[in-house]
């Protein structure tokens, strides 16, 4: 460039700069036309409501800022949460504010997809089934998920206007075997729920019920009220199957077994028991038939078959023997192998011998996913439709393209020419793609509904937010399509209204303002018909036979996944974000496989493997775990779509599709665990998106774990020293310095000191404290590329270790910004944008900070992430940013605030009242959500206070305290126990 | 020598020429009054000559972060019967039957990564003049751009919260 063209350009640029730019453009505020009573700009309105991420049905309470949902907690009041939730339910909110939601009705006309009107959309419904209806008997059909009594009762009775029959309940993970055994055993088609809680025993045939089996919020609470350390007892938990998903992770005992082997082992126990005599409480004859049928389940065969070893037969053996109240689940909602059926009648005739009156089971609180069918009905109804008996399709939340292996012949069903399907949908998902018409509905959390998820019981369902558009709940649209001129009610909410008066659940306005504000009512459950009533039939021991695998090569097997469920939650952005909790592998569906058989093939790690079957082929790239039998793969369910949004399509690998079609003869359920026909490596790699630096500790003190008889014995008296094995805990507090350990004094801190602790013994690493982060705290999005170059954002992340020298064993650490007295981060900032305020917590300054990184480099818990870009939040996924935080801009460090704007507010609250802030008043993100309470929250300069008092439990140390950096963040050792 | 002076001449115009742009682009006179806003309401006259109490308007000052402004609805509850002929008037009554949000314009501004709790400050006896000035003799609202010294000043006279996360921004 030559002088000429400099300043030219110079010239330009600066009158362009002066003319074109305001120094400050106007922005404008909009006042209301009404100020709605409930709404105080700037404050929460809270509104309790029920999740809808799985069938489980948690109380929520949605906070609502000026209109917009920015979070979602568990509603305290919930008999089935209680105040709890888990990584689904916090990301619900992605599902109102994605930028993939179909906002408006879609028509397919001639292959071609066009926007109408809501209007019409319901003309061409209401069109559609008048015709159908005239037809004949049954040419309206409908598939939905499974939803609350109301609905599924004003769905009933629409079609009936149709002449046609009820609904089919269609849910992807429907317990068929276990229903089946309920009934062969207990005279009960259903699902009742568990004690898990009164259990001091806990024998699991590999029902994964901290991740999705049944309802996992719940019965994480009950796990740990019997598995948590409670005045030096514990209860145990051994875990039979033959993949450790998280639950089994959690046992004190996984016993491998080959798939299908869980029946076998099931069978030799039950023989063992009934050979001692324990059966007679059971119907006349039945223990005797039993025992027939069982005859050549001894030892040596059992242990045989299922692929254990003798002392592992003989441990599990002597804990059922010795425990007062043992109970018995049977298999996972998903990923059970063959046998399914005989391994879930075998646990339940276990509990029969073990626990004769059953108190242990309840079946008046019976879970609300047994309405769903059963897969073979589905794929039954699915023929009826294909073979062109009906001229309508109404599908509700629904994704059976995704779900059902590719030869379900749903496909061809929904395809056909003649039929017109109407798919009430708010996103592409693939089933959307195939419909005639997508009309979208209202969000769980924008409607007025009722969702019970135990049976009895009223857990209410309203409006927490503004509208994103104009679509009506599906309860008004059935209201207004299908009675014609007289409908039984002038909307969905007097419908819903009129019921419950009716059944009784609700009584007067009053009752209903309340049942509404606590979300439900939480009474006693009403007395059902369906009481337990052990079979007398003989024939049961039919059931007790078992099917051989005819091949002894490779399975895979399909796990459901926390993040995902199903495949319903793979639309969530924090969902694909938030890693794996055993993997740490995000957005990507990796094969688990043991080391043994990637070293017999010569496999290695990130190789792709490709698996064929007869249905389909997938390509996913290789995980080395200890946590899988060697011969196994395993994969998880809900990735790889072909549609429903960006953060779905085109992301991981869907197992599913390659599944066979056939359903398990004996239950009547799907079939996630075969043989593939080929699988082998393309020779090509995919980098793992993993998070972990590394799977072990290095012999750092990082995850600690103490045994039970040590911490009872007290262990012996340690010499305090400064090496690493001897360093004392040294709280961030004056008391916690020392002339011989410091050079500075300590911090003046005012009135409180916020510290955490945290329970690794209750720590089960479901990942819901790290959701709840993103979605308070704003935290950025990075995608899959940014995460393999390590810049992933999360503030809280669970980290997992395994044991060096038995690796299937591992620790979860849940590792957030631990707030130093001595932060390292501080004294190295040439800014000071790390700050140690007067309450202790280690606040970084964003508009201070100029992106020097030292802080991170110097940081030993690697906790402070630095912002490399300027994450984006698609519209309208920023309406659910929360305005109480600031969003980071690019070049900024950011780290764990301890949610200061929550401190913040309970600061407000106190002053307000004149009083200090009570204990327990603050409650992190994390803190609020944790199922376990593993997270305890609190001022350490408050003598009374719970955290304080935990700190001076025996298990209490700090993660590197050696380093003498005094965290505040105070963990307790795992306790762990040998069975 | 002429030819000169009359470069000279014109890079004196120009230079003249970019005073007067600067002038009136940056200082123009008689325009520093503060935004036009869509309805020209005057507090001089409502917070002065009525004196109607700030939190009449602005409700939630003393309960929330923000002080909240006033719905249309509010408005009306007194203009229902005070010059409803007026045309700005009538323009509001347009506002409130077409149940259209007003955009009035913004004139206090800080920066975004700071949070202000206007209800510690109220319920801490701050007056609303001594941050916004006397909004009783003003018929537009000028404005401030807050800068973090005027803060920092006068928390260290009242020795009021400085702790930067404690205090404003989170």
């Amino acid at each position: 460039m030559n002088r000429r063209t400099f300043l030219k350009i110079a010239g330009l640029g600066t009158i362009s700069i002066t003319a074109a730019c305001s120094s400050q453009p106007d922005e404008t505020l909009y006042s209301l036309v009404h100020a709605p009573d409930d709404m105080v700009t700037g404050q929460a309105t809270w509104y309790a409501s029920t999740c809808r991420e799985c069938p489980a049905g948690c109380g929520v309470l949605a906070k609502n800022r000026e209109g917009r949902i920015v979070k979602i907690e568990g509603n305290p009041l919930h008999p089935i949460n209680k105040g709890k939730l888990c990584i689904r339910g916090q990301a619900a909110v992605q599902a109102i504010y994605n930028p993939d939601r179909i906002l408006t009705p879609m028509l397919k006309e001639s292959g071609k997809w066009h926007a109408v009107n809501f209007g019409q959309a319901e003309a061409i419904l209401r069109g559609k089934a008048k015709q159908a209806a005239e037809k004949g008997y049954n040419r309206v059909r409908m598939i939905t998920e499974v939803i609350g009594d109301t609905l599924h009762a004003l769905f009933t009775d629409a079609l009936k206007k149709w002449k046609s029959e009820a609904p089919l309940v269609f849910e992807p993970f429907a317990y068929e075997s276990l229903k089946t055994a309920n009934r062969e055993v207990f005279g009960v088609d259903g699902l009742p729920s568990y004690r898990m809680d009164k259990a001091d025993l806990l024998v699991v045939f590999g029902a994964d019920f901290l991740e999705t089996w049944l309802s996992p919020v719940e019965y994480a609470r009950k796990f740990k009220a019997m598995h948590a350390v409670q005045k030096g007892k514990k209860g145990r938990f051994i875990f039979i199957s033959p993949y450790q998903s998280l639950t089994g992770v959690n046992s004190d005992l996984w016993i491998p077994c080959n798939p299908g082997g869980e029946a076998v082992l099931a069978f030799g126990i039950l023989k063992e028991l009934l050979s001692r005599n324990m059966g007679h409480d059971l119907p006349e004859g039945i223990g005797a038939s039993i025992l027939k049928q069982l005859a050549q389940f001894d030892r040596t065969y059992v242990t045989k078959r299922s692929g254990i070893s003798e002392h592992q037969y003989e441990r599990l053996l002597k804990a059922l023997l010795s425990s007062e109240n043992p109970l018995v689940l049977g298999t996972p909602s998903a990923g059970a192998g063959p046998n399914s059926l005989q391994t879930n009648v075998a646990a339940n005739l276990l509990n029969l011998l073990l626990d004769p009156r059953l108190t242990l089971l309840d079946f008046q609180n019976r879970h609300r996913v047994e309405t769903a069918a059963r897969r073979i009905d589905v794929l039954d109804y699915i023929e009826s439709i294909r073979k062109g008996a009906s001229d309508l399709v109404l599908l509700n939340n629904v994704n059976p393209i995704f779900s059902l292996p590719p030869t379900s012949g749903i496909k061809e069903a929904l395809d056909k020419k003649s039929m017109f399907v109407v798919c009430f949908s708010n996103f592409w998902d693939e089933t959307a793609r195939l419909s005639d018409m997508v009309l979208p509905v209202r969000h769980p959390l924008e409607t007025w509904d009722e969702y019970g998820g135990h049976q009895g019981m009223v857990s209410t369902l309203q409006p927490a937010a503004g509208l994103m558009n104009d679509a009506s709940t599906l309860g008004d649209l059935m209201l207004r399509t299908a009675y014609g001129k007289t409908p039984p009610a002038s909307s969905y909410k007097v419908h819903l209204l009129a019921r419950m008066f009716d059944k009784g659940k609700v009584s007067g306005k009053t009752g209903w303002l309340k049942t509404l504000q606590n979300g439900g009512g939480f009474g006693k459950a009403a007395p059902t018909d369906k009481k337990f009533k052990p079979s007398t039939n003989t024939d049961i021991a039919k059931t007790l036979s078992v099917t051989e695998s005819k091949s002894d090569g490779i399975r895979l097997i399909a796990a459901p996944s926390i993040r995902y469920f199903d495949g319903r939650g793979a639309n969530k952005v924090w969902l694909s974000e938030i890693p794996d909790p055993l993997t740490r592998v995000s957005w990507q569906t990796p094969v688990l496989i043991h080391p043994d058989t990637l070293k017999k093939k010569g496999w290695k790690q990130e190789n792709l493997l490709r698996i064929e079957s007869k249905t389909g082929a997938l390509e996913a790239p290789i995980y080395k775990t200890e946590s899988v039998k060697p011969g196994i793969l395993v994969m998880s369910i809900g990735q790889g779509h072909e549609a429903y949004g960006r953060y779905a399509k085109g992301w991981g690998q869907n197992p599913l599709a390659v599944l066979p079609p056939a359903t398990d003869p004996a239950s009547g359920g799907p079939v996630m665990s075969f043989h593939p026909v080929s699988v082998t490596v393309s020779g090509k790699k995919k980098n793992l998106a993993i998070t972990s630096g590394s799977r072990i500790q290095h012999g750092r003190k990082i995850a600690l774990t103490v045994s039970l008889g040590e911490l009872i014995s007290g262990g012996k008296g340690k010499k305090q020293g400064l090496d690493m094995n001897a360093f004392p805990l040294a709280l961030p507090l004056p008391e916690g310095y020392h002339p011989k350990r410091d050079i500075y004094p300590p911090h003046d801190h005012d009135t409180y000191r916020w510290s955490m602790v945290v329970d690794l013994d209750r720590c089960v690493g479901c990942n819901a404290c790290a959701a709840a982060c993103y979605a308070e705290n704003n935290i950025g999005i990075v995608g899959e590329k940014r995460i393999i170059e390590g810049r992933e954002m999360a503030w809280l992340s669970v980290e997992r270790y395994h044991n060096p020298d038995r690796m299937e064993e591992i620790v979860f650490l849940p590792m957030l910004c631990q707030h130093c007295d001595n932060a390292p981060c501080e004294s190295v900032c040439p800014v000071y944008a790390p700050h140690h305020s007067k309450e202790g917590i280690n606040n970084q300054i964003y508009n201070r900070c100029i992106g020097t990184r030292f802080c991170a480099q110097n940081c030993p818990y690697k906790v402070r992430r630095f912002n490399w870009f300027e994450w984006e939040w698609p519209s309208p996924s920023h309406m659910q940013l929360n305005p109480d935080v600031t969003v980071r801009a690019k070049g900024v460090m950011e780290k764990c605030s301890f949610c200061i704007q929550r401190i913040k507010s309970a600061h407000t609250d106190a002053k307000n009242e004149k009083r200090l802030i009570l204990d327990g008043e603050v409650l992190p993100a994390c803190v609020q959500t944790c199922p376990t309470e593993a997270l305890i929250f609190g001022n350490l300069m408050d003598k009374q206070s719970r955290v304080r008092k935990l700190v001076a439990d025996p298990r209490a140390y700090q993660v590197m305290g050696y380093l003498n950096t005094k965290p505040a963040v105070i963990y307790l050792k795992k306790v762990v126990q040998e069975i | 020598m002429k030819r000169n002076k009359s470069i000279i001449v014109l890079i004196g115009c120009c230079f003249l020429l970019v005073a007067l742009f600067l002038y009136f682009f940056y200082i123009p006179p008689a325009t520093d009054i503060g935004s036009a806003q869509p309805i020209p309401f005057s507090h001089r006259i409502h917070a002065g000559v009525k004196e109607i109490q700030c939190a009449y308007c602005h409700p939630y000052v003393a309960r929330s972060n923000h002080p909240g402004l006033p719905p249309v609805e509010k408005c009306l509850h007194c203009h229902k019967y005070i010059i409803i002929k007026h045309p700005w008037i009538e323009e509001e009554h347009r506002y409130y039957n077409t149940k259209t949000p007003t955009p009035w314009k913004k004139v206090n501004r800080l920066a975004e990564h700071v949070l202000f709790n206007h209800q510690r400050h109220i319920n801490s006896e701050i007056k609303c003049r001594e941050c916004h000035g006397a909004v009783e003799t003003m018929d537009r609202i000028k404005g401030t751009q807050f800068q973090m010294g005027f803060c920092i000043n006068c928390h260290q006279q009242k020795k009021a919260n400085l702790g930067c996360w404690l205090a404003c921004h989170s």
